[in-house]
C-alpha cells in the first residue's frame, strides 16, 4: 500500500511538472511575442514584403469593397476579415485579448462605449497620432480616443448625430403638421417643448404613443451632459450623489406625464422591432444608423420621415473607432491600413453605399454625402440633415472607467419602471443606487 | 610511474564491466517491474494531464483570484482575504441568482425526465418507421442554443409573441414573460426542455432496449397490462440510467447560461434580476463590471454548491443501489 502511494506520488509529480512546463511555455511565448514584433513591423513598412492583416469588426462597417481596393493598391497586403457575430462578443474579444496580453487581430474595431475601458489600458494599443490624421475629426470625436497625456489610440469611423424620426400618417391623424421643417419647428429645441407636443399628440387619441422607449430618450439626454456619471477630474462616481446630473433627467422621464406618452417598449426587444410596422409610436430619436434599423424592421411602412431637430441641443449617439494593438506583428502596415480606411474619401463612399454616417469633418461636407436622399423616408435629404446635425455637435459627455456598467444599470432602472412596471420611480432608483454602489 | 599506473587503470575497467553486467540485469528487471506498475498510470495520464491543465489549474487559480481585488483589464490588485466572499454572500443579487438557478433547474429537469421516460416508452414500442421517430426526437438537440433562443424569443415576446396572441384569442390576459419571476422561469425552462428532452429520451430508450424481453413475456402471461409492465418492470430496471440522467441534468441545470442570457436583448438576466442565474452573474461581475475577484468568489461558491448537491445525489444513488441488492437478497431468500 505504502509503495503504491509513493509511486503514485512520483507519477503525479512528473505529471505536474509536465503541466507546469506547458504553462510556462505558453506564458513565455506570450511575452516573447511583443519584443521581436517591432523588428518585423519596421521591415513591413518597406512596402514590398507580403503582409497579412486581420481586421476585427462587428455589425456592418461597410469595409468589404475597400478591402479589395486596398489589396489592389498594395499587392503585398492580404486583408482577412474577422467579423464577430454580435458587438457584445466583439467587446469580450477585445477585453480578453487585453487581459491575456495576446494580439489576435492587427486592427480592432471598437464601439465608442468601450473607449473609456480601452483608454484605461492604452499601453496595449499603438500611438496612432500622425500628421495625416491631424484635424481629420472634430475635437469631441478624437477626445474620446485620446489619453490624458495626448496619445491617440483610435481612428474614428462613423458617428451618430441625432435627429427625430416621425410618422407622417400618425401626425396627420393627430392634427399636427407633417412637413419635416414644420415638425422640427413644432418639436422645438427643448425637451419641454418635445413633451408638450407629445401631450397634444396623446390628447388626440390616435391609439399610438408619442415615443418608443424611455431608455432610448435617456440615452439621448445623457449624451447631452458634460459629465453624466463621473467626475472628469477624479473619475469618481457622481451619478448617485447629491449633485447627480442624471437624477433630474430620471425624475423627468419617470414622471407620470412622460410615462403616459411612452409605448413601454424595451429598446432592441422583439416587441420593439415588431412595433415599427404597426401604429405603436409616432416619434423616436434617430441617429443616421437608426434609419437603417427602421427601414429594416418595417420595409413596407412608407410613412416614416426625418425631422431636422434634436430637443435639448445637437448631440451624438454612437460611432466607432479602429485601434491597432501595439504588440501585433505588422503594426506599421496595420496603421497605414487603418489610416486609409478612415480617410474622408473612403468614409464618404461607405455612407453612400451603406449609410454609416462619417465622423470625418471633410467627409460630412463632401457633395456625395450632403447630396444623398433617402427614398424610404419620403425622399428626405438625409445627407444634408445629418451633416447639419453633425456640424452642431460640440461635445461628448465625459466617460470614465465606470461608464459601461453604470449605463447598463441605468437602462435596467428605466426598464423596471417603463417596460416591466415592477417598480415605481422611487424604488427603481433605489435599486439603481445599490447597483452603482456595488461597482466599487 | 607509468608501469604502476597501467594495471591500476585496467583493474577498475574489468570490475566496472562486472558491475555493469550485474546492473544491467538489475535495471532490466526493475524496468520490467516499472512497466507493470507504472505503465497503466502512463496510459491513463493523458486524461489527468489534460484535467490538471484545463480543470484543476483554472480551479485553483480561480480560488487565488477570489482572494484579491482583480480587474479584468488591469489585473491583480491587493489581497483582500475573504472580502469578496463576504460581499457575495451579503448581496441580494447573488441570492436572487441562486433562487433563479434552482427554480429553473427544477422546472426544467423534473418535467424533462418524466417526458423523456414516457417518450422513450412510446419509442420502445413497435412503431412503423422506428428510426425516423427516434432520430426525430434528437433534432432539437442539434439546433444551436442561440437559434433556439431566437425562436422562443418570438414565441414569448410580451406584446407581439405567438403564445400571448393565442392566449388573447382564448380570452386570457397576456402573460408578461419578461417582467415576472415565475413566467420567465417557465419560458426559459421550456427552452431547456426543448433542447434536452430528446437527448435524455435516447438514453432511456437505449437502456429500455437492454431490458430482457422474457421479463415482459412472463408478465404478459401473468396477466399484467401495459401500464403495470411499465411501472413494475421498465422503471425498476432503469434505475442506474435514471441516476446517470439525474446527475448529469443536475450539473447541467446548475450551470445554465445560454438560455437566460439570450432571453432578452440586454442579456443581464432581467432588469430586476428576474432570471439572472449564477453563471450569468459570474459573467456580469467579471465582464460587465470587470470585477474578477467577485466573479471568482461566485464561481467557487457555485463549485461548492455543485459539490454538495453531487454528494447528496451520490448518497441517494448508493441507497437506491443498496436497495436493489437488498431486494435481490430478499428474492433469493424467498426462492430458498
Amino acid at each position: 500500500m505504502r509503495k503504491t502511494t509513493r509511486k503514485f506520488l512520483a507519477v503525479t509529480a512528473s505529471v505536474a511538472s509536465i503541466a507546469l512546463l506547458a504553462t510556462a511555455c505558453s506564458s513565455d511565448s506570450g511575452d516573447g511575442d511583443a519584443t521581436p514584433s517591432k523588428g518585423t513591423s519596421e521591415s513591413a513598412s518597406a512596402n514590398t514584403e507580403p503582409v497579412t492583416l486581420k481586421v476585427a469588426t462587428f455589425n456592418e462597417f461597410g469595409f468589404a469593397d475597400l478591402y479589395k481596393e486596398y489589396m489592389q493598391l498594395h499587392p503585398n497586403v492580404t486583408i482577412v476579415d474577422d467579423k464577430a457575430d454580435t458587438s457584445d462578443n466583439a467587446r469580450a474579444a477585445v477585453t480578453n485579448s487585453i487581459a491575456s496580453n495576446t494580439v489576435v487581430d492587427d486592427i480592432v474595431a471598437a464601439d465608442g462605449d468601450w473607449m473609456p475601458e480601452l483608454l484605461a489600458s492604452d499601453a496595449f494599443f499603438a500611438d496612432l497620432g500622425s500628421d495625416s490624421v491631424k484635424d481629420r475629426w472634430p475635437e469631441w470625436k478624437t477626445k474620446m480616443a485620446t489619453t490624458a497625456d495626448g496619445k491617440l489610440i483610435g481612428y474614428g469611423t462613423d458617428s451618430g448625430p441625432e435627429a427625430i424620426c416621425y410618422r407622417k400618417d400618425l401626425f396627420e391623424k393627430a392634427g399636427l403638421p407633417t412637413d419635416r421643417d414644420e415638425v422640427a419647428k413644432a418639436i422645438g429645441d427643448s425637451w419641454d417643448s418635445y413633451f408638450d407636443l407629445g401631450k397634444k399628440f396623446m390628447d388626440a387619441k390616435t391609439g399610438a404613443a408619442w415615443f418608443d422607449s424611455i431608455g432610448a430618450l435617456s440615452q439621448g439626454m445623457v449624451n447631452q451632459q458634460e459629465a453624466p456619471f463621473e467626475d472628469p477630474s477624479t473619475d469618481e462616481i457622481t451619478a448617485t450623489g447629491d449633485n447627480s446630473v442624471i437624477k433630474p433627467i430620471y425624475d423627468k422621464l419617470t414622471s407620470d406625464e412622460v410615462l403616459a406618452q411612452s409605448a413601454h417598449l424595451g429598446q432592441w426587444s422583439p416587441d420593439w422591432s415588431a412595433a415599427f410596422k404597426k401604429d405603436q409610436f409616432a416619434t423616436m430619436l434617430c441617429p443616421p444608423w437608426m434609419t437603417q434599423i427602421i427601414a429594416g424592421n418595417a420595409p413596407d411602412q412608407k410613412n416614416w420621415d426625418i425631422a431636422p431637430v434634436m430637443p435639448g441641443g445637437s448631440s451624438n449617439w454612437g460611432g466607432s473607432y479602429l485601434l491597432v494593438p501595439s504588440g501585433g506583428k505588422n503594426v506599421d502596415a496595420a496603421k497605414a491600413l487603418a489610416d486609409w480606411l478612415t480617410d474622408p474619401a473612403q468614409a464618404a463612399k461607405i455612407f453612400v453605399k451603406y449609410g454609416n454616417f462619417p465622423s470625418q469633418t471633410a467627409a460630412t461636407t463632401d457633395a456625395q454625402v450632403t447630396g444623398k436622399t433617402d427614398a424610404y423616408f419620403g425622399g428626405a435629404p438625409s445627407g444634408k440633415i445629418f451633416s447639419d446635425r453633425f456640424a452642431a455637435v460640440s461635445k461628448q459627455p465625459y466617460r470614465g472607467t465606470h461608464y459601461f456598467p453604470i449605463n447598463a444599470a441605468l437602462g435596467d432602472a428605466y426598464t423596471r419602471v417603463d417596460v416591466n412596471k415592477t417598480d415605481d420611480s422611487a424604488s427603481s432608483w433605489k435599486k439603481f443606487v445599490k447597483a452603482v454602489d456595488d461597482l466599487s | 610511474m607509468t608501469s604502476t599506473g597501467t594495471p591500476q587503470l585496467a583493474g577498475p575497467t574489468s570490475d566496472d564491466e562486472r558491475v555493469r553486467q550485474q546492473r544491467r540485469v538489475g535495471f532490466s528487471q526493475r524496468l520490467g517491474r516499472w512497466d507493470v506498475k507504472v505503465s497503466p498510470y502512463l496510459y491513463i495520464s493523458p486524461f489527468f494531464i489534460l484535467f490538471i491543465v484545463v480543470g484543476l489549474f483554472p480551479l485553483l487559480y480561480t480560488g487565488y483570484v477570489s482572494f484579491h481585488k482583480w480587474d479584468l483589464l488591469t489585473g491583480k490588485g491587493d489581497s483582500v482575504g475573504f472580502e469578496n466572499f463576504d460581499w457575495v454572500l451579503h448581496s441580494d443579487m447573488f441570492w436572487k441568482s441562486v433562487r433563479n438557478t434552482f427554480s429553473i433547474f427544477l422546472l426544467s429537469s423534473v418535467p424533462q425526465v418524466i417526458i423523456a421516460l414516457v417518450l422513450a416508452a412510446i419509442l420502445d414500442a413497435n412503431l412503423r418507421a422506428k428510426t425516423f421517430w427516434r432520430m426525430g426526437v434528437l433534432v432539437p438537440y442539434v439546433v444551436a442554443p442561440v437559434a433556439v433562443s431566437l425562436i422562443f424569443g418570438q414565441l414569448f415576446a410580451d406584446q407581439s409573441g405567438t403564445i400571448n396572441a393565442i392566449l388573447a384569442k382564448v380570452g386570457i390576459d397576456p402573460i408578461l414573460w419578461h417582467s415576472h419571476v415565475l413566467p420567465s422561469h417557465i419560458a426559459i425552462a421550456t427552452m431547456v426542455n426543448f433542447r434536452w428532452t430528446g437527448y435524455n429520451t435516447l438514453i432511456f430508450l437505449a437502456a429500455m432496449q437492454a431490458i430482457p424481453r422474457d421479463l415482459y413475456e412472463a408478465a404478459l402471461i401473468d396477466g399484467a397490462k401495459r401500464v403495470r409492465q411499465f411501472f413494475s418492470i421498465t422503471i425498476p430496471m432503469l434505475r442506474p440510467t435514471m441516476i446517470f440522467i439525474v446527475v448529469t441534468s443536475t450539473i447541467g441545470g446548475l450551470q445554465i447560461f445560454d438560455e437566460p442570457r439570450m432571453f432578452d436583448q440586454a442579456g443581464r438576466g432581467g432588469a430586476d434580476q428576474q432570471y439572472l442565474t449564477v453563471t450569468n452573474l459570474i459573467y456580469q461581475l467579471g465582464w460587465t463590471n470587470r470585477n474578477f475577484g467577485r466573479a471568482s468568489a461566485v464561481a467557487w461558491i457555485l463549485f461548492l454548491m455543485i459539490l454538495v448537491i453531487s454528494l447528496i445525489n451520490y448518497l441517494l444513488s448508493r441507497r437506491i443501489s443498496s436497495d436493489e441488492t437488498a431486494g435481490a437478497k430478499k428474492r433469493k431468500k424467498v426462492r430458498a
